[in-house]
């Protein structure tokens, strides 16, 4: 396809109607010496092939992201900080905050007193990586994951924030980073689509997901994210109505898209085919989805491994399943999104809510992905779009603490796909405020999770708008000492 | 004659020339040139190349027994003598010169004066028809000679050496910084220039102790102080300032390369250093590492073509047939149970077996004709047969994939037997058997001689208890 002309939906000019005039005759007849079955025709076109772009020999194939919306506090995960215990109610240094921009929320305070976690830590596996007693199971998994301790952006609010972290920019817009992976990568399994949404929520304080985080952007639609329904039919309206048969809706489909194809000769227009191409995805998902989402031939060892509420549909537990079994048939790019991790107020019963959602599930599936082999080839990254600030938000109330944004510094992990296991890498100041070693900007992160996938990340871009564009635009580096 | 006379002014020029040139040779070492001179010599590199061809045409004429023009002759023997001049000027900007510079001297001005002297004798048509030949078949050797010398010099002693089979000797498993690593980036980067014949800003970059003890400006080299050690200093200038080093032109250092280099003189730029010697915390280790590992790719390069067509044809909605990278011949297959599989869609992949390195079944109904293609898949490093049928007879069959890698057969009925056919796949690391009638018995003597390979049998035991008991979602 000429990605030049994008901007015109008749996809052609007087320079293109010139040019190929020209040149497609003298081509026609030198592509036919070239390759003798050029005019044999088929129902499988080039088109279908990935993007041709020189990479390299990928560590992973697939990405499992388990978003926790709302951005989890590091100072309670994996971020220890003995010394805001001895510090606690002492205001946060100047020469800490360094004249860090605050929310509207905490803008109005005079003071900043310090605030430790009222959870304890302990230090896990022969890593020796610190966890807090929230997340006892990731715990057990210390050894098999690799916690970075110095994440950091540039937004302070959740929407820039989250849209940042999907999106490789704060202003909404852009391709989120599953359709760049299928743009580049293509499907593995063509019956499914390659970039699929799960959604949960926890009952900790809640901000919006947008479907724009998942969209495709200017990048063909088809690599949009394809949101699953929590509910019963993860996908409405799969099943065929009564009366009409599976060979009634193929001929349906058939004589749709010969119509579809009349238009796509007058005009052009590649949404055409496009939308073609997610009729028959949508034909074949009929089979294809039901058998993917059933977990009834789940074993009761898998189920209990997840936690028993994982065969409810809509919790954590049971997209972390899902996105296993997703995982193993072929899908690019699984985004959890687990909502309700904005503790302003309320933070420790909060977060102890939201972390036995997520806890055993998500040590669960790599677990379930190691002994399937598929943590050779799967990346599984775990966290939220920024941290929290290590003072107090309002009054300091040691019984009843919240805090507020901060993006200076925070911690996520990442398991399998290339990635080092048992390492921690990064380091926040005694403070947990600022990083004093490694850090790694979103756009690192990106750089690095588009290596392990066998992309480089300054060459898959996109020409739109009279601009090529990237994830990571014009920045980013890829962070080799996280890879294996 | 008529034309001695009109050109009289030649043979001045060139008789001045030539004494000019013995001139040059008497006294090279106490050559003291301006500035204005010593850019002339920057010229040599370009108009060496005439007198090469003019020489190569009238010796063709001349030895082809062909009538050799005068015009020619006269405009060849001018180029080759300002030529072998401008090299002279070029040459003594370098102070100390190496035996390649002065060979290349030597031979140059032979060429130039044996010219001189074919130039007067077809001038005044002199009765040596013989010592003509012998003239310019010796010049023949020299013009190669010199050549030969001169692109040493300027490309790097072993440019025109033959390219041998063992030049990428492998880094040793705990290799010594300086000699396998620092020591390889600055042969092959610096020391075209800074070898004991070229002597560029007097520096000899050969071996440490030379580096160490430095060039015309400053210390190349402070150990434990990268930020003052002048090489770092000019590695990191911009590209288009002159002491940008290499300069322009020149193969640049990579990223890693100079992040190696910066963090060997930070840790003292001792030649004792060994990897094995460095914290895990340490950056360098990852940098080299990277260098030590081959990349992928390469083990490929010789893989028969497979036409964009063939892979179409063998592919469908349910099998993906595509190529590790797009410039490459390797192939990965993921096949996945379509509602009406068929057993040829399968046992058709044979057509590409030798490019097949990544193949997954799981799920795939496996008999003997489909262990028979995998046999033929000798390329074949990821092998995934999980949730399939195969038994021991067809695992059997696949004794002869001696590069693969890893292989995935959990939840099949495959037993003890087959641990035999482990033992074959010499090139083996990585072995998923959960769910496996393999028994622990069996598998642990066979771990006792494979000590490297790394077998999954499942969660751990302990961990799963933990993970399974301590259910730690509120129950709704």
């Amino acid at each position: 396809m000429d990605k030049t002309n994008d901007e015109n939906p008749l996809k052609v000019n007087r320079r293109h109607f010139f040019s190929q005039l020209s040149v497609g005759i003298g081509s026609l007849a030198l592509g036919s010496l070239l390759i003798p079955d050029l005019f044999k025709g088929g129902p499988k076109e080039l088109a279908d092939m990935p993007l041709g772009i020189p990479h390299f020999a990928p560590k992973a194939k697939r990405v499992i992201y388990l978003f926790q919306a709302g951005a989890p506090s590091q100072l309670e995960t994996f971020d220890h900080k003995p010394t805001l215990r001895k510090r606690m109610g002492e205001d946060l240094p100047d020469s800490i905050r360094n004249g860090q921009r605050l929310t509207g929320m905490t803008s109005g305070q005079d003071k900043f007193p310090l605030m430790p976690p009222t959870v304890k830590f302990k230090q896990h596996g022969n890593s020796g990586a610190w966890v807090s007693d929230f997340f006892p199971h990731i715990a057990k998994i210390a050894d098999d994951i690799c916690i970075v301790r110095s994440m950091h952006t540039e937004a302070i609010n959740h929407d820039p924030a989250i849209t940042f972290f999907q999106t490789g920019s704060q202003i909404s817009g852009r391709p989120s980073m599953g359709s760049w992976m299928s743009y580049g990568l293509g499907s593995e399994n063509k019956n499914l689509p390659s970039f699929v949404v799960l959604t949960s929520r926890g009952k900790g304080n809640s901000q919006g997901l947008y479907s724009k985080l998942w969209s495709s952007g200017f990048l063909d639609s088809k690599h949009q994210g394809v949101l699953l329904r929590s509910g019963k039919d993860p996908v409405l309206y799969l099943n065929d109505p009564e009366g009409i048969s599976r060979s009634d809706k193929r001929h349906l489909l058939d004589h749709v898209s010969s119509l579809n194809k009349m238009h796509h000769a007058e005009t052009g227009d590649d949404e055409i085919e496009s939308r073609i191409a997610q009729y028959e995805m949508a034909y074949r998902m009929q089979m294809s989805v039901p058998d993917v989402m059933d977990i009834s031939k789940e074993p009761e060892s898998i189920i209990k491994l997840y936690g028993e509420d994982c065969q409810v549909p809509g919790t954590y537990a049971a997209n972390a399943l899902q996105a296993r079994r997703l995982a193993e048939n072929g899908v690019r790019f699984i985004q959890l999104y687990h909502q309700g991790w904005d503790q302003h107020g309320n933070l420790h019963n909060e977060m102890a809510g939201q972390a036995k959602d997520v806890d055993q599930a998500s040590a669960a599936l790599v677990l379930d992905l190691k002994q399937r082999g598929m943590l050779e080839d799967t990346l599984v990254i775990w966290g939220g779009e920024f941290g929290r600030s290590n003072y107090c938000q309002g009054k300091f109330d040691p019984t009843n603490y919240g805090r507020d944004h901060h993006p200076r510094a925070f911690s996520i992990w990442m398991a399998g796909g290339g990635i080092k296991p048992g390492l921690n890498y990064g380091k926040t100041d005694e403070f947990g405020y600022n990083i004093i070693e490694n850090p790694v900007h979103i756009n690192d992160f990106h750089a690095t999770l588009m290596h392990s996938l066998g992309l480089d990340h300054e060459q898959l871009t996109y020409k739109y708008q009279g601009r090529r564009f990237r994830l990571t635009d014009v920045a980013g580096n890829v962070i080799k000492d996280l890879l294996a | 004659m008529n034309q001695k006379t009109n050109w009289r002014w030649i043979d001045y020029l060139i008789f001045g020339l030539t004494i000019f040139l013995v001139f040059c040779i008497i006294f090279d070492s106490f050559l003291e040139l301006s500035a204005i001179f010593a850019w002339l010599g920057r010229w040599h590199p370009v108009i060496l190349h005439f007198p090469i061809v003019l020489l190569a045409l009238s010796i063709f004429l001349g030895l082809s027994k062909k009538n050799v023009p005068q015009l020619l002759l006269t405009v060849t023997t001018i180029s080759a003598l300002i030529t072998a001049i401008s090299g002279f000027f070029l040459g003594a900007e370098i102070s100390v010169k190496g035996d390649l510079l002065l060979r290349h001297q030597w031979l140059g001005s032979g060429v130039a004066l044996l010219t001189v002297i074919w130039f007067w004798i077809l001038r005044y048509e002199l009765e040596y028809k013989s010592i003509l030949k012998i003239i310019q078949i010796v010049l023949i050797g020299l013009i190669l000679l010199t050549g030969h010398f001169g692109g040493m010099l300027t490309h790097g002693e072993d440019f025109l050496t033959l390219p041998s089979s063992e030049e990428s000797d492998k880094i040793p498993e705990n290799p010594l910084i300086y000699e396998h690593i620092v020591g390889r980036i600055i042969k092959e980067k610096c020391v075209s220039c800074h070898n004991p014949n070229k002597k560029k800003g007097q520096l000899v970059m050969t071996g440490l102790s030379e580096i160490l003890k430095g060039g015309e400006i400053g210390n190349t080299i402070v150990p434990t102080k990268p930020e003052e050690s002048e090489m770092i200093k000019r590695l990191h200038l911009p590209l288009e300032n002159d002491e940008h080093m290499p300069p322009d032109g020149k193969n640049p250092l990579s990223e890693n390369e100079i992040q190696i280099l910066e963090r060997w003189i930070t840790l003292g730029a001792l030649d004792t250093l060994r990897l094995a010697h460095l914290s895990g915390a340490e950056p360098m280790r990852a940098l080299i590492k990277e260098m030590m590992e081959p990349d992928p790719m390469n083990k490929w390069e010789n893989l028969p073509k497979v036409a964009d067509s063939t892979i179409l044809n063998l592919s469908s909605d349910y099998i993906n047939i595509t190529r590790v990278a797009s410039n490459s011949e390797a192939i990965k297959i993921n096949a996945f149970l379509s509602p009406n599989h068929s057993q040829k869609s399968i046992t058709d992949l044979k057509r590409i077996a030798n490019n097949i390195v990544e193949l997954d079944l799981s799920g795939i109904p496996i008999g003997p004709p489909e262990a028979e293609m995998m046999a033929a898949c000798t390329n074949l490093e990821w092998l995934e047969l999980d949730r399939t049928s195969i038994s021991d007879e067809e695992l059997d069959k696949l004794r002869g994939l001696k590069n693969l890698r890893l292989l995935k057969i959990y939840k099949t009925n495959v037993t003890d037997k087959s641990i035999s056919v482990f033992k074959s796949l010499s090139n083996l690391k990585s072995l998923y058997l959960w769910r496996t009638g393999i028994g622990s018995k069996a598998l642990n003597e066979f771990l006792k001689e494979r000590p490297d390979l790394d077998v999954d049998v499942g969660i751990e035991k302990k961990v799963e208890s933990f993970v399974v008991v301590a259910d730690s979602i509120p129950k709704t």
